[in-house]
């Protein structure tokens, strides 16, 4: 199947942002570390990775793109704050800290695993095929996060205590990635997101904490509430406001001009 | 994207070696013979070819910052994909470049270290500032492409690892070219606003890119070890004029003007003039130019540019902020390079 039921048309592209922003907005962060890394060798794996995030995101805009009649850059550059479906675990600047870089690691990509595993069995077979693509390399980014969260928890007194602190302020944060599109049940239904509730919260929390035990660091988690109005939504932190205004900055001198 | 010809090399202690020694390794170099990290050198080679190294190793990764600053602000998904690529490439580089400089006997701390407290130098180019996107489009196209000029005649010298990492290097430069030529074509051919940018950039980048090959050569540069060893194969004023002459009518085609620029402490242009020299010598082929000027390269070079202070403060943060990481994964090794 390649086309959409007019009324799935919506949360069909809402669903998709999620994705896109999510991975957009967490490439953005991620690429920043360009340069700055705390090992040459691990900034170039890092930058990978994160070349990876914004490359995905760049394919499912297109795909997006294709529905909605937009440009994969007008999606990514020329929306309105409100009109990005992000999760705001994504949105939190790391502050150039490692251990927060690389806890939201372990939260984000085990998550996004999960959703590209189940998006990969959508009858949409265009979203199909890209998910089971984009999964092969997401289970790199999972393997580098776990190996990482292993090290520095296991590493010095200081290193634990820094990647606890971490883990702390994100986890809490981390649930809301669960946060459905409006009408996420419908093309559940309609098999263009098979199993989107079917115990992803549960299998992704004991994935994470079998890392994190590994790694000897303390993990409380709480499952999402049953009401949400959060960034899948378009309700955002002030960090993605400050985020867009310097991520489009030379965009919006000239929006309809190619750079 | 550096090159390492304004590195100051003063090697004259070679009373010590061994005559027989020294005359046989001389003798390989003028057969054209690659001299590996094993063989037999002149303790002034090794140390020259440790400070070339270093030295360029610090200018990649030190050149990762200007345009690192602008990955977050790359105005499509296309550009800022290529350009965190471009910049990984040259923290790539640094990498190859410090492991050979590891090989010839200093620790990879030890050259972090020296490098945020001034000990040791990187390519002056890196301190002068990128205001906008048309700056990194100029550094790319105008910087790495004399980058690779200057490579490639590095890539002829005699020390066996440095050789082939330039080879190697000058491969992947020759993207980051391409994709600095594309940059500034877009903008040339873009909005009034867009063609505007790329031109103050283009002010602001082209005397830097002159005396990026360093200063005038001495009258006997060729006699000197550096060029006597194939440390370095060509002269700096050469390259330079190489350089002119590839690149100032190519700018002139794409619709740019070349100026003789003033500039404030902080780098940006506060008046400018045509370059009233600039033409072609149709007898010696060349492109006449004013020279720039040397006194403000050397004002540049002793810390006294825009941005010297800005460049080794963020270093100084990387390097900081990443200690204990490299504590908890080197177990305490930190003085030791991490393992291949």
């Amino acid at each position: 199947m390649t086309s959409i039921r007019q009324d799935l048309k919506e949360p069909f592209a809402d669903l998709l942002l999620s994705v896109a922003d999510d991975k957009f907005i967490l490439g953005h962060r991620n690429s920043d570390w360009t340069g700055l890394a705390p090992m040459l060798e691990e900034d170039i794996a890092f930058s990978s990775l994160a070349q990876d995030e914004i490359a995905h995101a760049k394919a499912l805009y297109e795909l997006i793109g294709g529905l909605l009649g937009r440009s994969a850059d007008e999606l990514a550059f020329g929306r309105a704050l409100e009109g990005y479906r992000c999760a705001t675990i994504v949105e939190l600047p790391d502050e150039f800290d490692w251990a927060t870089a690389i806890c939201r690691q372990l939260l984000c990509n085990r998550f996004d695993a999960l959703r590209l595993a189940r998006l990969a069995r959508s009858t949409h077979k265009p979203l199909a095929d890209l998910a089971s693509r984009l999964a092969a390399e997401q289970r790199i980014h999972v393997e580098h996060a776990d190996s990482w969260i292993v090290r520095l928890g296991a590493g010095t007194e200081d290193s634990r205590r820094r990647m606890q602190r971490a883990l702390d302020a994100l986890a809490p944060e981390a649930p809301m990635l669960f946060e459905p599109v409006d009408g996420q049940e419908r093309l559940e239904s309609a098999g263009l997101y098979p199993l989107a509730a079917t115990d992803m919260f549960q299998e992704w929390s004991e994935s994470i904490a079998a890392v994190t035990g590994k790694a000897g660091l303390r993990l409380t988690i709480q499952p999402p509430a049953a009401q949400t109005n959060g960034g899948r939504h378009g309700r955002h932190s002030k960090h993605l406001a400050e985020l867009l205004d310097e991520m489009c900055e030379v965009y919006r001198l000239e929006p309809n001009a190619a750079w | 994207m550096s090159g390492s010809s304004n590195v100051g090399m003063h090697i004259d202690h070679v009373a010590d070696e061994d005559p027989q020694k020294l005359a046989e390794f001389e003798a390989r170099i003028d057969a054209g013979e690659l001299i590996e990290p094993d063989d037999w050198m002149p303790a002034a080679y090794r140390k020259g070819m440790l400070k070339m190294a270093e030295h360029h190793a610090n200018s990649e990764i030190i050149g990762a910052l200007p345009e690192g600053e602008w990955i977050t602000r790359a105005p499509s998904l296309r550009r800022k994909l290529a350009l965190t690529a471009k910049v990984q490439d040259e923290i790539g580089h640094g990498q190859m470049l410090y492991r050979i400089s590891q090989d010839l006997g200093k620790t990879r701390d030890q050259m972090l270290r020296d490098l945020i407290t001034g000990r040791t130098k990187y390519h002056n180019v890196f301190n002068y500032p990128a205001p906008t996107w048309g700056d990194i489009a100029m550094i790319q196209w105008l910087i790495d492409g004399a980058a690779i000029m200057n490579q490639k005649t590095l890539a002829d010298g005699a020390f066996g690892p440095y050789v082939r990492t330039m080879r190697r290097i000058n491969m992947e430069e020759a993207f980051h070219f391409k994709s600095g030529e594309d940059m500034v074509l877009t903008l040339m051919t873009g909005t009034q606003r867009q063609r505007e940018m790329c031109q103050e950039a283009f002010d602001r980048w082209w005397y830097p890119s002159i005396m990026f090959f360093g200063p005038p050569d001495k009258p006997n540069s060729e006699q000197l070890p550096p060029m006597r060893w194939r440390m370095k194969t060509e002269l700096n004023d050469s390259l330079r004029q190489r350089f002119v002459n590839r690149f100032a009518p190519a700018a002139l085609d794409l619709g740019l003007k070349i100026h003789i620029v003033t500039k404030d402490p902080d780098g940006i242009v506060t008046s400018k003039t045509p370059d009233k020299n600039l033409r072609l010598n149709e007898q010696t082929g060349n492109w006449q130019f004013t020279a720039p000027d040397w006194d403000e390269f050397y004002r540049v070079i002793r810390g006294h540019g825009p941005c010297n202070r800005k460049r080794l403060a963020l270093r100084r943060l990387s390097y900081e902020q990443g200690r204990w990481v490299r504590k908890a994964v080197l177990k305490g090794s930190t003085a030791l390079p991490p393992a291949a």
